[in-house]
């Protein structure tokens, strides 16, 4: 998508430091951000909603349940550690453990359909872009990079990608890509820009939004400023340096990352693990050396694009299964053993694997582990279990799905999963049994070539590795584990509450709520930015043309204020913009955090 | 008053959003309303020159020969609809 941001992006000589275009600062300093925004799309207009201006003036007299705002500083007691009651975790699911392991899933997980005329309205919105996209294309000429003197070669942007992502995508650029200016903790600060030309080109203004941070993931709120991960990577800085500048098979290979690998295996319960600095490349580079052309390999339909690359590169045929349809799995994955390798003539394949992921990142449902394992041991197919968002925020202790499901880990064949998310780092790792480590730690091109982790970095990782295993003698990760759990469960059931649609099962921390509409997408996050609050849409290219989603991530460093003042401005905002498509039956009763 | 201003305002805004014209340029605005407005037009300009004459002669092409007491001639029917 992003072929352009770099053309694209001017700067402007910041003005002031007036704190925030939409009313909440000083006059005079909205004044001197005015004459810059006389056009009449600047990348975030409020777009007044139906309550706004009654229900500010009710907030001020009763100051309602929570007082919480991003712009001031308020006093959290809503964490897990301070308001805990004796005994009183997570209140379960009522299904928990009664019922078989596909019940209990189809209970948990919800993925409601499209009401008719939403659909149609989508698809009629969008062709209307398209065709509009189409005669502003052809009549005026952007002011954009073009191709010069390339008589003969192939095309550099590819004809319709290029179309999308200057007539369609660009209408809404303003909500993606944002630079912030601090750490994404459970705030974030905002660099506000203004458009001058619809999204062709976008300069800062020079102030500042503080917001609500729900689009990090940030599972467990190890990205802080502040804190012991932050003070031991500092150190380790100082001492180690920032890079060993070589590959871990030649001068990059040290005592610490060695610890590393050692503690993420201890971690996982599993013999061995290898890691590698870059979470995509984990599984763009290493499905390759354990897979090759006459290998099958059975992929599940929503899986992340480092894992299809990976696929791609290795050669093997790829099936892919329906997302996270046990019937179809073991349909596809039957008919590919009993008719073999069509290429080979017929002959068996070499090695048949599965590859799924722990939480899948745009649908925010979660695996069904248990029933993978018993299909896995049927057919004696090898199993790649992806965890980069479930590590560290699923499970009791933090272990990913095989913790959440008590599956023993050692029935997973390869464990990959990331330190970017949970351990607020970055990273990947491969865990499993000696013989495999050691076979990638020969075969891998991530480890051979691919520089090693920076010291800092791998410290950082060592560190809330440690912090959520519970060895640094706190208590510190067990609550921050408790906590995403609760606000997890809080998050969602209010959601449901308030009869949007959301996706996924219901306890995964990634919660997609559906939009629909194209332009929906845009209106809520602008919305949703002008009451101090930052989060990610998903549209086209990322999603099917019809589902366009907003995704709230929930992190352990959320307060039950924090979430109670996001949901609030949630429920305005859908009531306003008609988000509320869910025809399921509310519950009535407050919930419960 | 003041409710109905509310109510229009809201109504616009979802009229807005699903024909996508909040994220438009103004002239690309002007031109999608323009087309709903004429389309709306010719709809009410048909329905009200057209429609009644259209029915009365559908409700005479269906309603049986028996009801009306003679038989009617069908070929002027058939002639009439031709030349409305």
């Amino acid at each position: 998508m992003g072929n352009f941001d770099a053309f694209e992006q001017g700067f402007a000589s910041p003005n002031g430091n007036g704190r925030l275009p939409n009313g909440h600062g000083s006059p005079k300093e909205r004044l001197s951000v005015e004459p810059e925004r006389k056009f009449s799309a600047p990348a975030y207009t409020e777009i007044r909603t139906r309550r706004c201006n009654a229900k500010a003036a009710a907030e001020s007299k009763q100051a309602s349940s929570s007082s919480y705002h991003p712009e001031k500083k308020a006093h959290m007691n809503g964490h897990a550690s301070a308001t805990r009651e004796q005994g009183s975790s997570t209140k379960p699911n009522q299904a928990e453990g009664k019922l078989s392991p596909e019940k209990e899933h189809y209970q948990k997980t919800s993925f409601e359909e499209v009401p008719m005329h939403t659909a149609c309205l989508t698809y009629l919105g969008f062709y209307l872009l398209m065709i509009l996209g189409y005669i502003n294309q052809l009549l005026f000429v952007p002011k954009v990079a073009t191709e010069k003197d390339r008589e003969g070669y192939v095309a550099l942007y590819d004809a319709f990608e290029s179309f999308y992502s200057r007539y369609v995508y660009r209408r809404i650029k303003d909500c993606w890509n944002r630079p912030i200016c601090s750490v994404p903790g459970d705030e974030l600060t905002l660099k506000d820009r203004v458009t001058d030309d619809y999204g062709w080109s976008f300069k800062f203004t020079g102030t500042e939004t503080r917001c609500l941070n729900l689009g990090s993931y940030n599972y467990l709120g190890f990205a802080a400023a502040t804190g012991r991960c932050a003070d031991e990577s500092e150190e380790r800085a100082r001492d180690s340096g920032l890079a060993y500048c070589s590959s871990r098979c030649e001068l990059g290979n040290n005592a610490q990352l060695d610890e590393l690998e050692k503690l993420t295996a201890r971690y996982f319960g599993v013999e061995d693990a290898i890691v590698f600095g870059m979470g995509f490349a984990t599984n763009a580079l290493n499905l390759p050396s354990l897979l090759g052309p006459n290998c099958m390999v059975v992929s599940d339909e929503k899986n992340h694009a480092s894992i299809i690359l990976g696929l791609r590169l290795s050669g093997a045929t790829i099936k892919v299964f329906k997302h996270n349809n046990m019937r179809d799995l073991e349909r596809v994955l039957r008919d590919g053993i009993c008719q073999g390798n069509a290429k080979n003539g017929g002959k068996p394949w070499s090695k048949v694997m599965i590859i799924v992921e722990g939480i899948f990142s745009m649908e925010g449902s979660i695996v069904r582990l248990p029933e993978v394992v018993a299909l896995k041991k049927k057919y004696k197919a090898y199993l790649y279990l992806d965890e980069a968002h479930s590590v560290g925020a699923m499970g009791s202790h933090g272990r990913g799905v095989t913790d959440y499901y008590k599956v023993d880990p050692k029935d997973v064949d390869i464990l990959m999963g990331t330190f970017t998310k949970s351990f607020g780092s970055a990273g990947g790792y491969l865990a499993g049994s000696k013989k495999l480590i050691d076979f990638l730690r020969t075969n891998s091109h991530a480890h051979c070539y691919a520089g090693s982790i920076s010291p800092p970095i791998a410290q950082q990782i060592l560190t809330s590795m440690k912090t959520i295993m519970g060895e640094d003698g706190t208590e510190t990760g067990r609550n921050k584990i408790m906590q995403l759990a609760r606000n997890t469960r809080y998050f969602r059931r209010r959601l449901a509450q308030l009869g949007v649609i959301t996706y996924g099962h219901e306890d995964s921390p990634v919660v997609p709520m559906l939009v629909y509409l194209f332009s929906k997408i845009g209106a809520v996050v602008r919305t949703l930015t002008t009451r101090h609050i930052a989060v990610v849409g998903a549209g086209f290219p990322a999603t099917p043309i019809m589902e366009g989603r907003i995704r709230f991530c929930l992190s352990a460093a959320h307060t039950k204020e924090q979430l109670d003042y996001a949901l609030e401005v949630i429920d305005e905002t859908a009531d306003d913009l008609g988000l509320k498509y869910s025809r399921k039956p509310r519950d009535p009763n407050p919930i419960e955090y | 008053m003041f409710n109905l201003k509310q109510l229009a305002t809201h109504l616009y805004r979802q009229y807005a959003l699903i024909t996508c014209i909040n994220m438009l340029e103004p002239w690309e605005r002007k031109l999608i309303n323009g087309f709903f407005l004429v389309m709306l037009a010719l709809v009410f300009f048909s329905s009200y020159w057209y429609l009644p004459n259209y029915l009365q002669n559908l409700l005479q092409v269906l309603t049986p020969p028996a009801w009306s007491g003679q038989t009617e001639n069908v070929a002027y029917v058939a002639q009439k609809m031709g030349t409305s």
